[in-house]
């Protein structure tokens, strides 16, 4: 239908229905995105004057020969790569659960849907206790299968194992509702007919669940892999807001705040954000064509 | 997985010999041992806390309501040059994650003078591209005959908006409302930047530094965490059906 | 309110959705626009209601030219296929709210809604919610919703068409009653000939955006100007068969039917069911009986003529059956010549 219609103020009145939205994006999204890409580029930019010596890659150069950001981005590599899977394989096995139809749905859906609705800092602190190693209760519930206590915050070694166990349950809950939506989308005459041809249970989940899951798998995995990719906040009731306790836990993420927030190097912390963003990106146009793909499923 | 939420409420109801006790002691002797809550807030000024988290979150839940709702009702009923092109353009932009933006925005926060208010907890976060996306989707599903009725009965656009379309997406809006209370009530990394004056921090900061600084013992801590979480726990019981329909479409933590 | 329209068109870029309509309906009149789908009749209705502007030419309302008039302030109410209720209001508030907008005190909107409602006869509904009406009570709220601003035109788009049949009559009485009570000047959208005969005043039909015929439904029926206003109307439909003039004798593949006509050309006739007469002697074509239907108290007969089927009525006193062949003789009313461009001669 055409412009003209009704009134004859149309051109004013979308303006006024969009500043308020446009004002806050444009301050709090749009200007700083394309500053960070300007800063990124500034030689020794100085945060209070915004002086800087001059163009060019030098803090690109520097961040990637960081031997700490070098550092912070296998630490980051290790954490994806052990929680993205784990996360992804129990809750696989929780959603199989729960897609059974059991009674008393609204109890489980409060179980799992629990971690996401409560602050990621308050239950950290909870998991701080519990990885205590005289008397948190990991220690203590392993000590009834005689396994000695495990030092998992005080000896640096084990901090990435500590932060892995975190994380995959805190991303266990969110991971759970995408796999059971993908669930619930699968016709249930599938499974009727696999029966009636004498399939075994495992041998249905293997042919034809997982298969007809697959597209959810992989959509599951990449959004996952990018919030996992940007961990840091994990890092501040675990560890009292240090990377490890020897600071050997740096991630990406802690690398950006540290340059930025304690050494004011706003430059390199912007060049180190903006390769975060061009790998955030890649993983983003990846989940879109699986998601492309899975509309034609 | 709801162990820790465990552990932390009885934990809270601790002694503190119970606590390190060995054998462990999974229950506590005495339930309705308080103890430790009464503790927990004369040691530090939850309540404070707990105020500050009160109204910042009701002052990011209405702002931003009413730009989502205004800016969704121009992208789906106005007719204005461009309006799809633009949209997809923000949708793409939804991609740049904050921790790109935080630097510059700590910088604006500096100029404005506003670091260390509760201002600054609310106004970056007052345009949301992703809630404004869920309730565009459900305006265009509202018949268009609904719109050209109201229009012929000699209801404004304004008036449209918010006698037809409002009443109509309560749902929809409950549910973006209750995403957005549960992200600002649990918001933790930029409260932490640009607040540092005990005055003005909400609960997760709160809690945070009272773990962090005071070397305070662990009941009191699992107190004060409990009193952070209880708020949200009771917020989904009562509203499950709303969060959980928010949550699947990827609003949380995602 | 008297409604005209001076060469109004419609373009959707090139296409024509509606073409060059001049035309003038006149006070307290039902008029329905009919004809297939696609042939521009709901954005005619919508250009009267000022939803979609007029490309070129001009409405007016009265003397008062309301093309560019936002459709708001045209004084018209308009119902829609599927109804537009507001869901999250009542059936009271749903009906006063057009007064509530131009700020008419609740008690006085309230009576009038309570008036309207009686007069739609949902009276006893008014607390109830869009949702838990049937569709025939959803109908007659928006009618009254539609009515309660007093306007000068009613306009009705599809508004039969979501309903099951038997509704469908009785909607389409109630329509013909409420308009007449309230002597509302009333457009009516419909693409089922059927309901447009059985109610409108005038019947305006149109095929591919432009006007075929303008009249009362009988004489539409008994006098159609174009071979197309001939089929669209008539249950069952009107026989056409396309063949040649050659003095004296209709030719269709070498088979005749006498026929009284002035030039040889190619034409087409149209004969109507009910204007075949049964005659052995002074018959101006003969068919063979193909089958018989008894439909309620009618006898239909399908008849063989070369290789089309015509229809037609059986009488009481007819003794034939099927495969018998029967001389038959055209009435002169029911009768119609067109010329190859579809117009009547």
């Amino acid at each position: 239908m055409s412009r003209q219609q009704f009134s004859l103020n149309n051109k004013i009145e979308p303006i006024l229905y969009l500043s308020p939205f446009f004002f806050g994006l444009i301050i709090w999204t749009l200007y700083p995105f394309i500053n960070v890409l300007l800063i990124s580029f500034k030689e020794n930019y100085n945060l209070l004057t915004g002086s800087y010596k001059n163009l060019g890659l030098g803090n690109y150069i520097y961040v990637l020969n960081n031997l700490k950001f070098l550092n912070a981005l296998r630490n980051t590599g290790i954490y994806v790569i052990f929680t993205v899977p784990i996360s992804t394989f129990l809750a696989l096995i929780f959603a199989n659960l729960l897609n059974q139809k059991l009674k008393g749905i609204a109890l489980f859906q409060t179980a799992y849907f629990l971690p996401l609705v409560t602050s990621a800092t308050a239950i950290g602190l909870v998991w701080k206790l519990m990885f205590n190693t005289n008397f948190g209760a990991i220690n203590q519930i392993l000590s009834y299968l005689n396994i000695s206590p495990i030092h998992w915050l005080d000896y640096p070694k084990n901090n990435i194992y500590t932060l892995i166990i975190f994380g995959v349950w805190n991303i266990l809950p969110f991971t759970i509702i995408l796999l059971l939506s993908g669930l619930q989308n699968i016709n249930p005459l599938y499974y009727t007919v696999a029966k009636l041809d004498g399939a075994s249970d495992f041998k249905i989940f293997r042919r034809i669940t997982i298969p007809l899951l697959s597209p959810t798998i992989g959509l599951v995995l990449i959004i996952n892999t990018i919030s996992t990719s940007k961990v840091y906040s994990e890092l501040f009731p675990i560890f009292s807001g240090r990377p490890g306790i020897a600071d050997n836990l740096y991630t990406v993420v802690y690398y950006i705040y540290d340059l930025f927030y304690v050494k004011w190097d706003l430059g390199k912390a912007a060049a180190a954000s903006v390769i975060l963003f061009l790998i955030l990106f890649a993983l983003t146009l990846s989940q879109l064509q699986i998601q492309k793909k899975w509309k034609h499923y | 997985m709801v162990f820790p939420f465990f552990y932390m409420i009885t934990t809270a109801l601790k002694t503190p010999q119970e606590l390190t006790a060995f054998p462990p002691v999974w229950i506590p002797k005495n339930i309705f041992n308080l103890e430790n809550f009464k503790l927990a807030l004369k040691e530090a000024p939850f309540l404070i806390y707990f105020l500050n988290s009160v109204i910042v979150t009701i002052c990011c839940v209405v702002i931003t309501g009413f730009t989502t709702i205004v800016a969704a009702f121009a992208f789906s009923r106005l007719k204005f040059f461009g309006r799809d092109l633009i949209f997809s353009l923000l949708l793409s932009l939804m991609m740049v994650p904050f921790e790109m933006l935080i630097i510059t925005n700590f910088q604006t926060m500096v100029r404005l003078k506003l670091t260390n208010t509760l201002i600054a907890l609310i106004i970056p976060f007052t345009s949301s591209i992703f809630y404004t996306y869920i309730l565009r989707n459900f305006f265009l599903s509202i018949p268009d005959s609904l719109y050209y009725s109201a229009r012929i009965d000699g209801a404004s656009n304004w008036k449209y908006l918010w006698r037809i379309m409002v009443p109509i997406a309560k749902p929809s809006l409950f549910t973006i409302m209750l995403l957005n209370a549960i992200n600002c009530w649990n918001s933790f990394v930029w409260t932490m930047l640009v607040i540092n004056n005990d005055n003005f921090r909400t609960l997760p900061l709160g809690i945070y530094k009272f773990s962090s600084e005071g070397g305070a013992d662990f009941e009191l801590i699992m107190a004060g965490s409990t009193l952070i979480v209880l708020p949200m726990i009771i917020l989904f019981l009562f509203a499950r059906k709303y969060i959980v329909s928010g949550v699947s479409r990827g609003g949380l933590k995602g | 309110m008297q409604v005209n329209l001076k060469n109004v068109t419609k373009k959707f870029n090139d296409f024509k959705a509606v073409n060059n309509f001049t035309l003038t309906f006149e006070e307290g009149e039902l008029i329905c626009l009919l004809g297939p789908s696609g042939c521009g009749k709901s954005t005619l209705l919508n250009m009267i209601s000022g939803i979609i502007p007029v490309t070129e030419g001009k409405i007016f309302f009265d003397d008062r030219d309301v093309t560019n008039l936002a459709p708001q302030h045209r004084e018209i109410g308009l119902v829609f296929q599927n109804y537009a209720l507001y869901p999250h209001m009542s059936v009271l508030e749903n009906i006063s709210f057009p007064l509530e907008i131009k700020k008419v005190e609740k008690k006085e909107r309230e009576a009038l809604a309570v008036e309207m409602a009686k007069l739609v006869k949902v009276d006893t509904l008014l607390d109830r919610k869009p949702a838990e009406l049937s569709g025939g009570q959803q109908q007659r709220v928006a009618i009254a919703r539609a009515l309660i601003k007093k306007p000068k035109i009613l306009l009705l788009d599809e508004p039969l068409s979501n309903l099951d049949a038997r509704l469908r009559l009785e909607m389409r009485e109630e329509i013909r009653r409420i308009q007449q009570e309230t002597k509302v000047t009333t457009i009516f959208v419909t693409h089922d000939q059927e309901e447009a005969m059985s109610i409108s005043d005038k019947i305006v039909l149109m095929k591919d955006g432009v006007l075929m015929q303008v009249d009362k439904p009988q004489v539409l029926y008994d006098n159609p100007l174009k071979e197309f206003v001939s089929t669209f109307l008539g249950n069952p439909p009107i026989n056409t068969i396309k063949g040649n003039y050659n003095n004296g004798f209709f030719e269709y593949n070498n088979q005749k039917i006498k026929l009284n006509y002035h030039t040889n050309e190619e034409i087409t006739l149209a004969i109507r069911p009910e204007a075949i007469d049964f005659d052995e002697e002074n018959y101006d074509f003969k068919a063979v009986i193909k089958e018989r239907f008894k439909i309620g108290k009618e006898e239909l007969l399908m008849l063989q003529f070369n290789d089309l089927l015509l229809r037609t009525y059986a009488t009481d006193e007819l003794n034939k059956n099927v495969g018998d062949e029967i001389g038959l003789k055209l009435k002169n009313k029911g009768v119609f010549i067109f010329d190859n461009k579809g117009d009547r001669k």
